[in-house]
């Protein structure tokens, strides 16, 4: 593949590019965890944080985070009881209307352990008419997941996110502001809001290279995706092959721009469009390697209802991402979709989700990047008391995907991880 | 004769006196499924101005203590007559909010910990939603009415007005009925020593607090 040709044209201060933005993030990590004992004593501070004791079966496949191509975040058929998550969430009012928020987290394979996820300022006047509006500055998530919405950006019913919000937490976050309206009716609000981005240009790079995944790792500042080794060695890099999905390369300003309506009846529709804006023709030197801008543009498109102890939440995105650096170009387009039931029986919630995923890939060349697959969670939550919740959750994913053959596997496996967690709560 | 008529007089303000006891009206408010509905509000107005109506009508306004705690306003439902007055306090350690954009009644008031608002009269009928514009999940309801009698359900979902005898029209109320849903108006006639019950049924809307815990935080 022509990443070869580009990839002959290393720099050395790259490396010390990367050092220099991993010490930071770090510091940063470091900083949010001394800083905490002097802002849990003040007043206007909350503090939320969660820890996970896990039993994991492992699929049988190696998974995407040891370089493989298995879906799912634990393979290679290991039983054990890795550590997998510990997250840690302040947020600070220091004004009636400014307030401050973090979240760091602590978790296994993703370059660094400790992350910062989210670092923003928001400023919400307070409005007695219905009209609202509200301003956020810093590092945050777009507005897609219906998922994650307890502590750390987990999911409320499941222990891994449906495939749409796994790549939301992989690749996608704003590093920017976002401006937002909200209009308060009797028993609906309609919200809208759009931001102004930047350091999201890698975007879209995990979808091309290893396609769709399964797993609760959320990147964050410090982090490294890994992408399937038979993939870097295709492309002429020695693995493994890890990079920051949160570069700015271009220094082109990204755009998204979103809608909702929440009804106290009926319950919540969302639509988000994103366009990172990035110039495909540029790259940017990372360690001994060479990182793309990805133009990544996206629909994405979320539903929740409620009827009775029955809650329903639907997710569905369409979208491509492109390169085009001098010699080649090629466009890679994604979809997913997921249907997430949950009982909510007081303590006992048990969920079943249903995912659909693909990729296509113009031009695709054998053995071709396309995928496509399906996934079925089934997890049941027991929350005997407030401060523990009790989660087994069986993950089947089944996909086929051409690329397999580079590492000696036939294109169509199926990954089966169980887990068994137990989460504390403060 | 003298003691006749004295026997006499006492007989007919016996009857008098039985006449004017209030009578028992038990309401009960369930759900579409017949589970027991909490903070339903049940007023009853009677049809025509009674001496008892009107020494309600004249009764000294109250001041409403709303509590702020564990960021919950407490109570989740209050019942307000005219004239009525509400003081926020802020029991918590973090600061608060209480602000309402409803039509009725537009406020803002900023409580640091341990705090009172100044009280604010509530003169004019209608509901009012106040909420926190820090914690959005946090709010509370204003039912302001003018019926003399009045109760707010507790978990039992049951409720007990005292009414003289009278025709009346009995309502009920719950902030979770849906917006324009059709007042369930039932006119009961009370008569003396006679106890009547009335059954209401609600389609409410979900309950957002039902899914709020120390996992959800919000993103």
């Amino acid at each position: 593949m022509t990443r070869s040709r580009a990839h002959a044209r290393r720099k050395s201060p790259a490396r010390g590019l990367a050092r220099a933005r991993w010490r930071v993030a770090s510091r940063m990590a470091a900083l949010c965890l001394l800083a905490l004992p002097a802002v849990v004593l003040a007043e206007d501070v909350s503090v939320h944080a969660s820890a996970d004791l896990r039993l994991v079966g492992g699929s049988a496949e190696s998974s995407w985070t040891e370089g493989g191509f298995g879906k799912s975040r634990f393979g290679d058929g290991n039983a054990g009881a890795p550590f997998a998550n510990a997250a840690l969430s302040v947020h600070w009012q220091v004004t009636p209307a400014w307030s401050l928020a973090t979240d760091v987290r602590y978790q296994s394979r993703l370059g660094s352990a400790l992350s910062v996820t989210e670092a923003f300022a928001r400023y919400r006047p307070v409005s007695t008419d219905a009209w609202r509006w509200s301003l956020k500055l810093g590092e945050f998530f777009p507005p897609i997941s219906l998922e994650n919405d307890g502590i750390g950006w987990t999911s409320l019913w499941t222990l891994t996110p449906s495939a749409i919000n796994s790549w939301v937490g992989e690749e996608l976050r704003t590093f920017g502001a976002e401006a937002r309206v909200e209009h308060r009716g009797d028993g609906d609000t309609l919200s809208a809001g759009v931001a102004l981005f930047g350091a999201n240009d890698p975007a879209g790079e995990i979808l091309a290279s290893r396609g769709w995944s399964l797993s609760d790792l959320v990147a964050g500042i410090g982090s490294r995706l890994r992408e399937p080794d038979a993939y870097a060695t295709r492309i002429g890099v020695a693995p493994p092959r890890r990079y920051d999905p949160f570069l700015e390369i271009d220094h082109r300003v990204g755009i998204y721009a979103d809608a909702e309506w929440q009804s106290a009846q009926f319950g919540r529709l969302r639509v988000l469009y994103y366009d990172n804006r990035a110039d495909p023709s540029t790259y940017h030197p990372f360690g001994t390697d060479e990182l793309f801008s990805w133009r990544t543009r996206f629909v994405s498109a979320g539903a929740q209802t409620q009827i009775d102890r029955l809650e329903l939440v639907a997710q569905a995105m369409d979208g491509s991402t492109q390169i085009a650096p001098p010699g080649f170009a090629s466009e890679t387009h994604f979809s997913a979709a997921y249907v997430l039931a949950s009982w909510n029986l007081g303590a006992w919630r048990p969920a079943l989700r249903v995912d659909a995923f693909s990729t296509r890939k113009t031009p695709d060349f054998p053995p071709r990047m396309a995928e496509h697959g399906t996934a079925v969670t089934l997890a049941l939550n027991w929350r005997p008391v407030d401060w523990l919740r009790l989660t087994g959750e069986a993950l089947r994913i089944d996909s086929t995907r051409d690329q397999r053959v580079d590492a000696s596997l036939a294109p169509h496996q199926t990954d089966t991880q169980i887990q068994l967690n137990a989460r504390f709560l403060y | 004769m003298g003691r006749i008529i004295l026997q006499l007089t006492a007989l007919v303000l016996l009857a008098a006196s039985a006449l004017a006891r209030p009578v028992a009206l038990d309401v009960s408010v369930t759900d579409a499924h017949g589970a027991a509905i909490a903070d339903a509000v049940i007023t009853a107005a009677p049809q025509s101005v009674s001496r008892e109506s009107e020494a309600i009508s004249q009764r000294v306004p109250r001041t409403h203590v709303i509590d702020q705690r564990n960021e919950t306003f407490i109570p989740y439902v209050e019942v307000f007559r005219p004239g009525d007055s509400v003081i926020f306090r802020n029991s918590d350690r973090t600061r608060h909010h209480a602000y309402s954009f409803s039509s009725a009644r537009q406020f803002d008031f900023v409580l640091g910990s341990g705090e009172d608002s100044p009280p604010m009269v509530l003169d004019k009928i209608g509901t009012i939603a106040v909420g926190c514009n820090i914690h959005d999940k946090m709010i509370t309801f204003f039912y302001i009415t003018d019926a003399p009698w009045f109760a707010r359900s507790e978990k039992s979902g049951k409720v007990q007005l005292d009414l003289p005898a009278g025709t009346y029209a009995i309502r009920a109320w719950h902030p979770l009925l849906p917006p324009g849903a059709r007042e369930d108006v039932r006119i009961v006639s009370i008569a003396a020593d006679s106890p009547k019950e009335v059954a209401f049924s609600l389609q409410l809307m979900p309950d957002p607090r039902a899914s709020m815990d120390r996992e959800r935080v919000g993103y």
